[in-house]
C-alpha cells in the first residue's frame, strides 16, 4: 500500500515539475518520467492483489471534513488501476509528439501536469473507501478531464463542448451525491463498508439507492440517453484526450457499477433486468449514431456509447446470475463485461490515436473530405484496420472474445425457462445487431477514409506520422492480437475482479466457475486455425502468380470513361440506404439549395448533417429548437442558462426521490 | 465413424458448392425451357480463373489482394464448424455458432473493403448495400439459431440444428426457423429476391457489384467462398429439416441431409424462377420477415417451455 501513496507522491511532483519547468519538451518528459515511475510502483502494488486476491487496507489522517481516507485495494480496484495508469502513460507520450506543431507558439506545461493529475485521480478513486475521498477523486477526473479538453480555448465551438461536457458530468455528480447523502441519512457514515450493511437488506430506500447510482454512473460512461455531452467533446478534444476519456477515464462508470454491485450483496431480479434493457438500449443506439457520422472522431465517440452498452449486458446477466444463485451466468457475464471493458480500452485507444494520427497529417477528420490516405499513412492505416476489426467483434481479435463470453451469458441453459429465456435469446439477436451496424459503420470510416483516391484536392497529407505517436499505437495493437490470439490471457487479468462475483454465490456445481474458460478454450484455435488458412492460402496464390506477374490498369467504371475522384462513393452515400430505414434515431438536418431551370445560373449545394436526435430533442422541448445550440454558444461566457434549468431539474427530481423515499421509509 | 464422417464432410465442402450452383442454374434453365449450362460448369469456371492472369486496378493496395484470401479462409474455417452434414460438424464446441456468424462477418468486411479499395462509385455501392441488408439479417439467423439452443438445450451448432425437426419442441418451431434461415441462405448467398446473380446491370447488384473488379484467381478465390456459403445455409436448412433421428445412425442422416441440401438449391432455383428481384428498398421488408419467423419461433419456444414447467 506504501508503494500506492509513494506513486501518488511522485504524480505530484511530477506534476509539479511539468509547470515549473522551462521549455515544452522538458515538461512533457517530466510528465511521462512521473507516469513511467508510478506505472511501474502501482503495477508492483497490484499484481499481487491481482494473481492472489485478498485485500490491503490503509488508513490515512486527514484534516476535517475528510478526517481519515481508508485505502482499500482489492482485486476489482487492482484490476482496473493495473491498465489505467500504463495507458495514460501512452496517451501522454502520444501527446508528446502530437503536440510537438504548438510548442512554439503554446505553453503545454498544464496539459502534461493534467496528464499526471489524471493518473493520481485514478489512484484515488479506485482505491478509496469513504464517499468523501471518492467524490473528492471523482471531481478531480472530471475538471481535469474538462480542462484537457478545452485545449484549444480559443476556439468558441471547443468552449461549448468543453462547457456542455462539464454541465453534464455534473448533473452525474448530482445524482451521485443525492445516493451518497441518502446512504450517509441511513448508516450515519460516509464509509463504503457501513453502506454495505445497509445495502444488504432489500428495502424501497436500496431500490432508490440502485437507481440514483446506475444514472449517475451511466452519465459518467455515456450510456444512452446521457450521452450528449459525448459527441461534442470527443471531437473537440485533442486526440489523446479522446482516447484516454473514452478507453480509461469513463470506465471508473463502469467501475462504480461493478463497486456498488458487490456492496449490494443480493441483488433483486429487476436490477439485472433494468441493467440489461438500458445497456442494450445504449448499444443500439449508440451504434446507430455511428452510422451516420461524418467527423471520424465524433463517430468513435459514438460507439463508446455502444461498447459500454455491451460491457453493461455483461454486467446484467451477472448482476440476474446473483439474484437467480446461477455460478455460471455471474462468471459468464461479469468476466465478459470486466474483459469487454479492458478490450474496449485497447481497441478505443488505438483507433482514437490514428484518427489523431490522421489529423496530425492532413489536420481534417471530415470522411467527406478524405480519401486514399492508405497509401500516405500505411502504418496509421493499418493500425486503424486492426482497430476497426477488433471493435467490429471480429475474430482473430480481442473484441470477439469479450462478446463471445457474453452471447455465452446470454444462451446459458441455467437462464430459466419461458419467457426470462425468450428475452436474454432476443437480446442475443440485438447484440448481433449491433455487430454487425458495428461492421458498417466501421468499414465505411476505414474506406472512405483510407481507401480509394483523395477526394480533396485542397487537403495535403504531410505524410507518416512520428514515432512517438506510432509507438503506442503499436503497443495498443499488440494488445489487441494477443488477447485475441490467446484469449487465456485476457481470462487470466480478469479471474481476479471476477472471482469477487463468483464468490456471491456459492457454486453447487464446482464445474460453472470453468464456464468462461470452457467457452473460451477453442476460440485461440480456431483464430490460430483462420491465420494458417490465409497463410496457407497466401503460399498458393503465390505459386500461381510465379508465371505471370499481374497487370495495372485504371478502376473499371463500367464504360463511363472520364471519372473524376468526386464521384467515389462517400461516407454519406454509403450509410444513407441504412439511415434512411434509421431516420428516427439518425435526424438528418439537410440543408439545400437546388440549382434552378436548365441553365441554373446559381450554384447549388447541398449538406447533410446528422445531429444527435437526443439532444435535438432536449433543446426543442425547451423551446427553441437546434438553433438554440448556436445561440447558447454565442453568449456563453455571460450567461450559463442550462446549467442552471439543468441543475435544478436534476435537484428537483432528486428532491422528489428523496421525499418519495422517505415516505417509504416510515 | 468419425474420420469417416470428418473425410466425407471435407469431400462435402470440395464437391457441393459448385453442384449446388449448377442444380440452381439448371433448375432455372428447365424451368424457362432451355437446355442449361453442364453441372459443374460453375467448377470448369474455377479452374479457368485460376489460370488467368489478374489485373489490379492502380487504385488499389495491398488489401484488394488479401481480401479475397481472407474471405475464402473465413469461409473455409466456418465451413468446419457448420454441421453441412446434419448432425456432425469437424470442429465443435459451445456456441460455435457465434463464431460462424462472426467468421462471416470477417469475410463480409474484407470483401467490402475490397470493393472500396476500388474507388469505384458502382463497387461502394453494393458495399453499402451488402452492409446495410446482412446487418438487418443478423438478428434473424441469431433468433433461429438462439431458438434453436433454448428449445433443444444444446449448445453446439451439430447438436443445436440437428436436434431440430425430431425434437420434442412443436413443429412450428424447426418450420419457422427453417423459413427464417432460408431467408438467410438468400441474402447471404445473394440469391433473388434479394440479390441477382445474373444480371449484368451493375446499379442493381450487390454482390457482383462489388466483385466487378476482382480478376483470375482472386475471382475464382471470391466465386468459391460464395458457392461455399451457400452450402453451408443451404445445410443449415437442411438439418433442421432433417426428418431423422440420432437412432438412424450418422452415415443415413448425413446422405438424407446431402439430398435435402440438393432440395434445398432446387428451391431456391425454384423461387429465382417465379419472383423478380424486389425493388432495393422492398429488401428490408423481406429480411424483416425472416427476424419475425424467427421471433415466432422463440414465442413459440417461451409458451411451450413455460407452459411446461
Amino acid at each position: 500500500m506504501i508503494l500506492l501513496v509513494a506513486a501518488a507522491v511522485v504524480l505530484l511532483a511530477g506534476a509539479g515539475l511539468a509547470l515549473v519547468l522551462r521549455d515544452n519538451v522538458h515538461r512533457g518528459w517530466s510528465s511521462i518520467a512521473a507516469q513511467a515511475v508510478a506505472s511501474v510502483l502501482v503495477l508492483a502494488a497490484v499484481v499481487p492483489t491481482l494473481v492472489r486476491g485478498g485485500d490491503l487496507r490503509y488508513r490515512i489522517a486527514w484534516s476535517y471534513p475528510v478526517e481519515s481516507i481508508a485505502l482499500h485495494l482489492d482485486p476489482l480496484g487492482a484490476f482496473f488501476l493495473a491498465w489505467s495508469l500504463p495507458m495514460t502513460l501512452l496517451g501522454t507520450v502520444y501527446a508528446l509528439g502530437y503536440l510537438r506543431p504548438y510548442f512554439r507558439t503554446r505553453n503545454s506545461g498544464v496539459q502534461f501536469a493534467l496528464l499526471d493529475v489524471i493518473a493520481l485521480s485514478f489512484l484515488m478513486v479506485y482505491t478509496v473507501e469513504s464517499a468523501f475521498a471518492f467524490l473528492l477523486g471523482w471531481e478531480i477526473a472530471a475538471v481535469s478531464a474538462w480542462l484537457l479538453v478545452v485545449w484549444d480555448y480559443r476556439n468558441q465551438k471547443i468552449r461549448f463542448a468543453g462547457f456542455n461536457y462539464l454541465v453534464s458530468t455534473h448533473i452525474g455528480l448530482f445524482f451521485l451525491l443525492a445516493a451518497f447523502t441518502l446512504l450517509y441519512s441511513q448508516t450515519g457514515s460516509m464509509d463504503f463498508q457501513s453502506f454495505a450493511a445497509f445495502l444488504q437488506r432489500p428495502s424501497r430506500l436500496r431500490s432508490i439507492a440502485y437507481v440514483l447510482l446506475v444514472t449517475s454512473f451511466g452519465l459518467k460512461s455515456a450510456f444512452f440517453p446521457f450521452h450528449t455531452w459525448l459527441p461534442r467533446a470527443h471531437s473537440a478534444a485533442p486526440a489523446h484526450v479522446s482516447a484516454l476519456m473514452s478507453g480509461v477515464i469513463h470506465k471508473a462508470g463502469l467501475f462504480g457499477l461493478l463497486r456498488f454491485t458487490l456492496l449490494l450483496g443480493e441483488p433483486e431480479a429487476w436490477m439485472g433486468w433494468a441493467l440489461i434493457g438500458f445497456s442494450a438500449l445504449s448499444a443500439v443506439v449508440g451504434v446507430l449514431y455511428t452510422t451516420a457520422q461524418r467527423d471520424l472522431k465524433r463517430l468513435l465517440g459514438y460507439s463508446s456509447t455502444e461498447n459500454v452498452g455491451i460491457a453493461g449486458m455483461g454486467f446484467g446477466i451477472g448482476t440476474l446470475g446473483l439474484a437467480w444463485h446461477q455460478p455460471a451466468l455471474v462468471a459468464l457475464g461479469f468476466t465478459g463485461g470486466i474483459l469487454h471493458v479492458l478490450n474496449h480500452a485497447l481497441f478505443k485507444c488505438l483507433l482514437f490515436y490514428a484518427a489523431g494520427a490522421v489529423y496530425r497529417s492532413t489536420h481534417c477528420v471530415d470522411l467527406e473530405r478524405l480519401g486514399g490516405l492508405a497509401r500516405r499513412l500505411p502504418w496509421t492505416a493499418g493500425f486503424f484496420l486492426l482497430g476497426a476489426l477488433a471493435i467490429s467483434a471480429l475474430p482473430p481479435f480481442n473484441g470477439f472474445v469479450s462478446e463471445l463470453l457474453v452471447y455465452a451469458g446470454l444462451f446459458d441453459p441455467s437462464v430459466p425457462a419461458g419467457i426470462p429465456r425468450a428475452v436474454l435469446v432476443a437480446v442475443a439477436a440485438v447484440l448481433a445487431f449491433v455487430g454487425g451496424v458495428s461492421a458498417l459503420a466501421m468499414t465505411r470510416a476505414f474506406g472512405v477514409t483510407f481507401l480509394g483516391s483523395p477526394r480533396d484536392a485542397r487537403i495535403h497529407c504531410e505524410g507518416e506520422v512520428s514515432p512517438l505517436l506510432r509507438i503506442p499505437m503499436a503497443v495498443h495493437a499488440a494488445g489487441v492480437v494477443l488477447l485475441g490470439l490467446v484469449p487465456a490471457v485476457g481470462l487470466a487479468i480478469v479471474d481476479g475482479p471476477a472471482r469477487l462475483f463468483r464468490a456471491r454465490v456459492p457454486a453447487a456445481a464446482p464445474d460453472a466457475v470453468l464456464e468462461p474458460a470452457r467457452a473460451l478454450a477453442p476460440i485461440g484455435g480456431i483464430a490460430l486455425l483462420l491465420l494458417a488458412v490465409v497463410g496457407a492460402l497466401l503460399l498458393v496464390r503465390r505459386r500461381l502468380a510465379a508465371g505471370a506477374p499481374a497487370r495495372r490498369h485504371v478502376t473499371w467504371g463500367c464504360g463511363y470513361t472520364a471519372p473524376t475522384a468526386r464521384i467515389q462513393y462517400t461516407g454519406a452515400s454509403f450509410s444513407a440506404q441504412f439511415a434512411d430505414l434509421f431516420y428516427a434515431v439518425l435526424t438528418a438536418d439537410r440543408r439545400e439549395r437546388l440549382p434552378e431551370g436548365p441553365f441554373p445560373e446559381k450554384v447549388g449545394q447541398l449538406s447533410v448533417h446528422h445531429v444527435d436526435a437526443v439532444e435535438k430533442r432536449m433543446f426543442e422541448v425547451m423551446g427553441e429548437g437546434e438553433a438554440l445550440v448556436n445561440q447558447l454558444a454565442a453568449r456563453l461566457p455571460r450567461a450559463p442558462g442550462v446549467s442552471i434549468g439543468a441543475g435544478l431539474v436534476a435537484l428537483s427530481v432528486m428532491v422528489a426521490l428523496l421525499l418519495a423515499g422517505a415516505g417509504g421509509a416510515r | 465413424m468419425t474420420a469417416l464422417l470428418v473425410a466425407l464432410h471435407l469431400a462435402a465442402l470440395l464437391g457441393l458448392p459448385f453442384l449446388l450452383v449448377g442444380i440452381v442454374n439448371r433448375t432455372k434453365a428447365l424451368w424457362a425451357g432451355r437446355k442449361g449450362p453442364r453441372l459443374l460448369q460453375a467448377f470448369s469456371d474455377f479452374r479457368r480463373l485460376l489460370r488467368k492472369r489478374p489485373v489490379y486496378s492502380e487504385v488499389t493496395t495491398a488489401i484488394f489482394r488479401v481480401g479475397p484470401l481472407v474471405v475464402l479462409a473465413s469461409t473455409i474455417v466456418s465451413a468446419l464448424l457448420a454441421p453441412v452434414l446434419g448432425r456432425f460438424a469437424p470442429i465443435s464446441f459451445h456456441y460455435d455458432f457465434v463464431a460462424v456468424a462472426y467468421l462471416w462477418g470477417l469475410g463480409r468486411m474484407a470483401m467490402m473493403l475490397g470493393a472500396l479499395d476500388t474507388g469505384s462509385s458502382f463497387e461502394g455501392m453494393g458495399a453499402s448495400r451488402e452492409a446495410t441488408y446482412s446487418a438487418l439479417v443478423e438478428p434473424a439467423l441469431f433468433l433461429a439459431l438462439g431458438t434453436l439452443a433454448a428449445a433443444t438445450g444444446h449448445a453446439t451448432f451439430a447438436e443445436l440444428v440437428g436436434a431440430g425437426a425430431r425434437g420434442a419442441a412443436p413443429a412450428i418451431v424447426p418450420l419457422a426457423c427453417a423459413v427464417a434461415l432460408f431467408v438467410v441462405l438468400q441474402v447471404e448467398a445473394a440469391r433473388v429476391p434479394v440479390d441477382d446473380p445474373t444480371t449484368h446491370l451493375e446499379l442493381t447488384m450487390i454482390h457482383e457489384v462489388m466483385i466487378l473488379d476482382h480478376s483470375g484467381p482472386e475471382l475464382a478465390a471470391l466465386q468459391y467462398a460464395s458457392a461455399l456459403k451457400m452450402t453451408i445455409c443451404a445445410g443449415i436448412v437442411a438439418a433442421v429439416l432433417n426428418p431423422l433421428s440420432a437412432a438412424d445412425g450418422p452415415l443415413l442422416v448425413a446422405a438424407v441431409n446431402v439430398a435435402l441440401v440438393l432440395g434445398v438449391a432446387v428451391a431456391v432455383g425454384f423461387v429465382e424462377s417465379l419472383v423478380a428481384r424486389l425493388r432495393l428498398a422492398a429488401v428490408p421488408t423481406y429480411v424483416f420477415v425472416a427476424v419475425v419467423s424467427g421471433l415466432v419461433a422463440l414465442l413459440a419456444t417461451a409458451g411451450w417451455q413455460g407452459g411446461a414447467r
